[in-house]
């Protein structure tokens, strides 16, 4: 298989090339994927902070009407999976699925167990913290922020005094959405890295390969055939018109075609003179 | 070359018999290292393929030993050290082709696509990049390989034309 020059020139040299493009390739779609995953999660962070300021202000008067339609609303955006508010015990007060409402929620499920791991809940959260991945029962890819609902001011020192000053932790939303989007992005970007590296991969080893051809094989086959020429025909005629390195080689060739010509005629020469001397 | 080295048990071997014995000897050290170069690619394939099933077969790292350890370097960092020295990897097996130095024969690039897979592994981000490292891998240690292929066969076609011809003198 690597018997000849062609192939033990260019094959390595292409299988590298290939395998450190692809290798490449691989760890940008990683890193194009992780940023775009990070995005993603900042800006469902930034949407569930949205709603919790929507919805304070019917928290603060207790209108518990307004805060169901408003989770409703926002439930019934395209991109949004699910989005419920449950209290500090884990029972669900409003959600756009209207089956979850007073029903407890699993604290051991993902999402949950971010604070409750240990035996004492966790405070605070960043944002990457707060943020799961999983399938859903309709067979989505949902990206979902459990985003905590603290307790401030305004709450503990509003006319109802439903809440004390010592609860830190009111409730939690926790919003949903759909990754499908992202999905669709990273596939497209997957589908256009393939096609991109693909070219660069023909461009790189037919560029190779052509110039290795041009400059190099053919002036060289060229050579071989001049040289394997059958003894009978002439040297004279068809030297390979060559340039660069190889012209050096062809110099040699030529320079030793000479000197064999002068042997040649040497040879004849001496053949000739004994020949002479010995006719009467 | 052309001197007889010691006999093993001191005694001085004959000129050509001594010869004889020292080229079979590169012959074997050449094939040796031929086989070297073919058992780490055998090992990183072996190690590649633990890899592909996220090191199932090992057992869970408890918490302690993870606390141990420390923190994981960052996923980005070990893409960064993974691109150089494949890059690296490559220029210097390149470079050596070029300038027809001795070729590696030991288990250096196998040992360290190992640790990437490991640190990966520590991460928890090896099923994102396993393929990154693999590709890496082959054509950093293909290149390697070819390359002491290609040396230790001109190598040995050497030193079998020398023994021939030291054999069909001596008949």
């Amino acid at each position: 298989m690597f018997s000849s020059i062609n192939s033990r020139a260019i094959v390595p040299v292409a299988c590298a090339v290939t395998g450190f493009v692809i290798a490449c390739c691989v760890l940008l779609y990683t890193f194009v994927k992780s940023d775009l995953i990070t995005g993603e999660i900042h800006h469902a962070a930034d949407l569930a902070d949205t709603v919790i300021k929507s919805t304070r202000y019917a928290m603060l008067h207790d209108d518990r009407e307004t805060l169901s339609q408003i989770i409703n609303n926002i439930g019934d955006q395209n991109q949004v999976e699910h989005v419920r508010i449950f209290n500090k015990k884990g029972l669900i007060m409003f959600s756009r699925d209207g089956s979850e409402v007073d029903n407890f929620i699993n604290k051991t499920a993902a999402g949950c167990n971010e604070c409750h791991a240990e035996s004492k809940p966790k405070r605070k959260l960043g944002a990457m913290e707060q943020a799961r991945q999983f399938t859903n029962q309709d067979g989505h890819d949902v990206l979902a922020i459990t985003a905590p609902i603290y307790n401030e001011p305004e709450c503990f020192n509003a006319a109802c005094h439903f809440h004390d000053a010592g609860q830190s932790l009111l409730g939690t939303l926790d919003i949903g959405v759909s990754q499908a989007p992202l999905k669709k992005t990273l596939t497209q970007l997957k589908g256009r890295m393939i096609m991109f590296s693909g070219m660069v991969l023909v461009l790189t080893v037919g560029a190779v390969c052509a110039l290795l051809y041009r400059q190099v094989f053919l002036p060289i086959r060229q050579l071989v055939d001049f040289t394997e020429k059958a003894p009978g025909d002439s040297l004279d005629s068809d030297f390979p018109e060559v340039s660069g390195e190889v012209a050096r080689l062809a110099n040699a060739f030529k320079q030793m075609k000479a000197r064999v010509n002068e042997l040649e005629e040497h040879q004849a020469k001496s053949r000739e003179v004994p020949t002479k001397e010995t006719t009467p | 070359m052309s001197q007889a080295g010691p006999h093993p048990d001191g005694q001085q071997m004959p000129g050509r018999e001594g010869l004889q014995q020292r080229v079979e000897i590169r012959i074997r050290r050449l094939e040796r290292g031929l086989l070297a170069g073919l058992w780490s690619m055998v090992l990183f394939l072996l190690v590649s393929f633990g890899a592909y099933e996220n090191f199932s077969f090992l057992p869970e790292l408890s918490e302690d030993f993870r606390r141990m350890l420390g923190a994981p370097p960052p996923s980005e960092m070990i893409s960064l050290a993974l691109v150089i020295y494949a890059f690296s990897g490559i220029v210097g097996t390149l470079a050596r082709m070029s300038r027809n130095i001795k070729p590696f024969r030991g288990l250096m690039h196998a040992s360290f696509f190992t640790a990437f897979y490991v640190f990966y592994y520590l991460s928890g981000v090896l099923s994102d990049n396993f393929w990154a490292v693999l590709f890496a891998g082959l054509s950093v240690m293909g290149l390697e390989n070819y390359y002491l292929w290609a040396h230790s066969n001109e190598a040995l076609q050497k030193e079998r034309e020398i023994l021939e011809g030291l054999r069909s003198g001596g008949e």
